[in-house]
């Protein structure tokens, strides 16, 4: 496979889980805010900033909006052409990235993606903002599950579709440890000792991974942090833990390079490896406050490394010239 | 539903002068009628919306960059009888065999040029002549292996030769994804004796592409070379790619390593390519030996062409066939290779650097078209009948001072074909650009792309200036 496929197919299928994850966010924060005291929009605000916070996008938000409203960022995220990671861009990078390789991918799969890029088009943002249409949010939320349902049952599993599984499941654990991060964020602000609010919170979280029954069936009882830490990090079976989707990651790569697990035949394979230790070894006592938050910022910065050795070893191949790298030593 | 308008002075395809349908468009124009106008725009809106939906667009340049637009389609096809089509078949053999031949001789002996049949100045001047590959041997001598010439119809309906384009036709897509939308739109109108098929226009590409492979290699690998996803026919590109099942690669992909051969990279290492099918024109292929600052093209290639390591198709240096100036010595080629009469004519043409012609083109302007002999998409054209004096007066000044850079013809009242717009049909300017295949064998594909202005009285087909398409119908008896 082309090293120029196998990055369009890594990144398409990212931004396809990116977009679907900014508005899982969305969506249960608006929730959130209509369940709380939001008088103003000013007080609503307050509720977004961890969010942006976690995803690292406050500093532009409040570059581009003096005016600090729970509708703007509501716009911010979703529709903004001056947010690249907003899920207008998302999609359109997607579209774009599918565009490059629409020879590779299935026409099913292709004309998904440029549905739903033209389905976002045409929505009023204006509308979605104001009137907070929940169905919109759906509607992307379905359409990222229907491109992976199409995915898996139109393209051949073959390496492509182990790219596509890559790209998919890095993005998933990152954006489980930022929706972790974001409880974080929301401790520092939250004034008081409030155990009604934290639950609150935390039932949120839960709601934003599609975990809300999957916990309750788990753990028969009241929602807590030191709980939810350890389903969304290091559940084995369920679809959204960090574990398992690192899990899933690892299994991609070496059906990628064809080394055995147990072995390692690049960067990436070595660092994924180390990752999975480390989580396969940690306990309750890990996740317990700083230790989490620590975990959890480690957990971010591998996935980050993991991605850039990916792409070194197989989209942007560098061509090495034997002779002039020994001239380089040599000399 | 009602066809019938005034067809005028002009020819139209499906009437003649008395406003009877011509007997090959009967069945249609029967069909046509029994349909209602809301049935007929319905199944217009959903071709359109699955265009849309499949991302069947060309991105117009100049305008902001999300301008990606559906090639308008119009759902009435474009009838050509057997009888006519053969004619036309033949008088396309026969004018790209000479072409080839012309190519090959002008890139080794020009025995052409020392028998004085073509000017020796025309070549040395010709922007499009390529020095570098100068007794260069091409596989099996073929030049342009895609063909995909511009035809158009007279007031009398004759046909002529508007012009030959041997670089990078493009198109074919719209001919190919036209007919498949033809027919789940409406079965029911294609006659019971059948439509000639284009379908396997992939396949006929694929083996003349094999036909240029390297020597000795036997199972040869081959790739479309795009200058990528912001080029207007990206579509297409892709389109072929997938229908031939072969590799769609960007200049980037690609690398010509020591051994002066092509590989690409691949997640496994790299690969060798062997054949190119490029959509790329000669001036970005290749920053070493052309355009510097071309970021498309793929540094050594010509290096591996010249060494005979990768089959390019079409070959380097088919330029010089387009400039306009050559198309006007087509038929003395075909008389000088093959020692026959051309089937079919050129357009009355004009060659400012001839000195008579100069004395009749200046007094004469604005009844003729003027077009610069080496631009194409209809730019850097002036049509005189329509122009305003000071257009007039700004041509007479630059073919005056580059007499070798323009060619005038006498404006020609493109034929007529009936056409949905504005909730009727009503008659519209056409064109025909047929493809041709030169592998083993030279197969002219039995259809093409008709193209349509929309615009009324409008004489420009071209997609990027308000143009449209039609099916087109070879059948298999004359009526």
């Amino acid at each position: 496979m082309l090293c120029r496929v196998a990055d369009s197919l890594f990144w398409m299928s990212r931004y396809i889980e990116r977009a679907e994850n900014t508005v899982r966010l969305v969506d249960v924060t608006l929730q959130t805010i209509l369940e709380s005291e939001h008088g103003s929009e000013e007080i609503s605000y307050t509720h977004w900033k961890p969010i942006l916070t976690a995803l690292g996008d406050i500093e532009l938000f409040e570059s581009q909006h003096p005016e600090k409203s729970s509708r703007a960022v509501n716009n911010f995220l979703t529709f903004s052409q001056q947010n690249p990671s907003s899920v207008f861009n998302c999609i359109a990078f997607a579209r774009e990235n599918a565009r490059m390789i629409r020879d590779q991918i299935s026409s099913e799969m292709w004309e998904t993606i440029n549905r739903m890029y033209l389905f976002l088009k045409n929505t009023d943002a204006e509308k979605v903002c104001s009137e907070l249409t929940f169905e919109f949010f759906q509607e992307i939320k379905e359409f990222s599950l229907l491109f992976q349902g199409i995915t898996e049952a139109t393209f051949p599993h073959q390496i492509g579709y182990e790219f596509i599984i890559c790209g998919r499941q890095i993005e998933r654990a990152d954006k489980t440890c930022r929706i972790l991060d974001s409880k974080r964020h929301m401790r520092s602000i939250n004034e008081e000792e409030n155990d009604a609010l934290d639950t609150a919170q935390w039932a949120a979280l839960l709601r934003g991974c599609s975990a809300f029954e999957a916990y309750h069936r788990i753990y028969v009882s009241q929602i807590t942090g030191d709980h939810v830490r350890n389903l969304l990090v290091l559940s084995r079976n369920f679809p959204r833990s960090v574990l398992f989707c690192v899990n899933k990651l690892q299994l991609a790569m070496h059906a990628i390079s064809k080394c055995p697990i147990t072995y390692f035949s690049n960067e990436a394979e070595r660092k994924m490896g180390m990752l999975i230790s480390r989580l396969n070894y940690s306990n309750e006592n890990d996740l317990r406050d700083n230790r989490a938050d620590q975990l959890i910022e480690d957990i971010e910065d591998a996935l980050a490394e993991i991605a850039v050795e990916l792409s070194n070893r197989y989209m942007f191949m560098e061509i090495v010239d034997p002779v002039a790298e020994l001239d380089l030593v040599e000399s | 539903m009602e066809i019938k308008y005034d067809s005028g002075e002009f020819f139209d395809e499906a009437f003649d002068a008395d406003g009877k349908p011509r007997p090959h468009y009967q069945h249609l124009i029967d069909r046509l009628s029994e349909m209602s106008l809301e049935e007929f725009h319905q199944k217009r809106e959903s071709v359109d919306l699955a265009f849309l939906q499949q991302g069947i667009t060309f991105t117009v340049y100049g305008e902001e960059s999300s301008t990606e637009r559906v090639f308008p389609f119009d759902l009435m096809p474009r009838i050509i009888p057997k009888r006519e089509w053969d004619h036309l078949s033949a008088g396309l053999e026969q004018r790209i065999t000479a072409l080839n031949l012309f190519l090959n001789d002008i890139y080794h002996d020009q025995k052409i040029v020392k028998d004085k049949v073509f000017p020796e100045e025309i070549l040395k001047t010709g922007k499009h002549f390529r020095k570098e590959i100068v007794g260069v041997k091409v596989p099996k001598d073929i030049y342009i292996h895609i063909c995909g010439t511009d035809l158009i119809r007279d007031d009398k309906g004759d046909y002529l030769v508007l012009e030959d384009n041997g670089r990078c036709p493009s198109g074919v897509s719209y001919m190919l994804e036209n007919r498949q939308s033809m027919k789940r739109a409406f079965p029911r109108l294609f006659p019971r004796s059948g439509v000639r098929s284009v379908l396997d226009y992939p396949d006929q590409l694929l083996a003349a592409l094999k036909n240029i492979a390297p020597s000795g290699v036997d199972n040869p690998t081959v790739a479309v070379l795009t200058p990528g996803v912001y080029n207007s026919a990206y579509f297409e590109h892709c389109f072929l790619a997938r229908q031939m099942g072969v590799e769609i690669v960007e200049g980037r992909d690609l690398v010509v390593e020591n051994d002066d051969r092509v590989y690409m990279k691949t997640t496994e290492g790299l690969k060798r390519v062997d054949v190119l099918y490029r959509r790329i024109d000669d001036d970005f292929i290749d920053p070493e030996v052309f355009r510097k600052d071309s970021m498309l093209g793929v540094s050594g290639l010509v290096r591996a062409y010249v060494k005979g390591n990768i089959g390019l198709a079409n070959a380097l240096g088919t330029g010089i066939a387009d400039d306009k100036v050559t198309y006007c010595f087509v038929p003395d080629m075909i008389k000088y290779y093959l020692g026959e009469d051309p089937i079919l004519p050129n357009v009355e043409t004009w060659l400012p650097y001839r000195k008579d012609d100069m004395k009749y083109v200046m007094e004469n302007m604005e009844k003729l078209v003027v077009k610069a002999a080496n631009e194409a998409g209809g730019y850097g054209m002036l049509i005189g009948p329509h122009a305003t004096q000071a257009e007039v007066d700004e041509f007479r000044v630059l073919v005056k001072n580059n007499p070798r850079d323009f060619i005038a013809q006498t404006p020609i009242s493109l034929s007529r074909h009936p056409t949905y717009c504005d909730g009727g049909f009503d008659g519209r300017h056409i064109d025909l650009r047929p493809y041709i295949v030169c592998g083993e064998t030279t197969k002219i594909i039995p259809g093409g792309l008709t193209r349509v202005a929309l615009r009324k009285g409008s004489l420009v087909v071209n997609s990027s200036q308000g143009g449209g398409s039609k099916d087109t119908w070879v059948t298999n008896y004359d009526d």
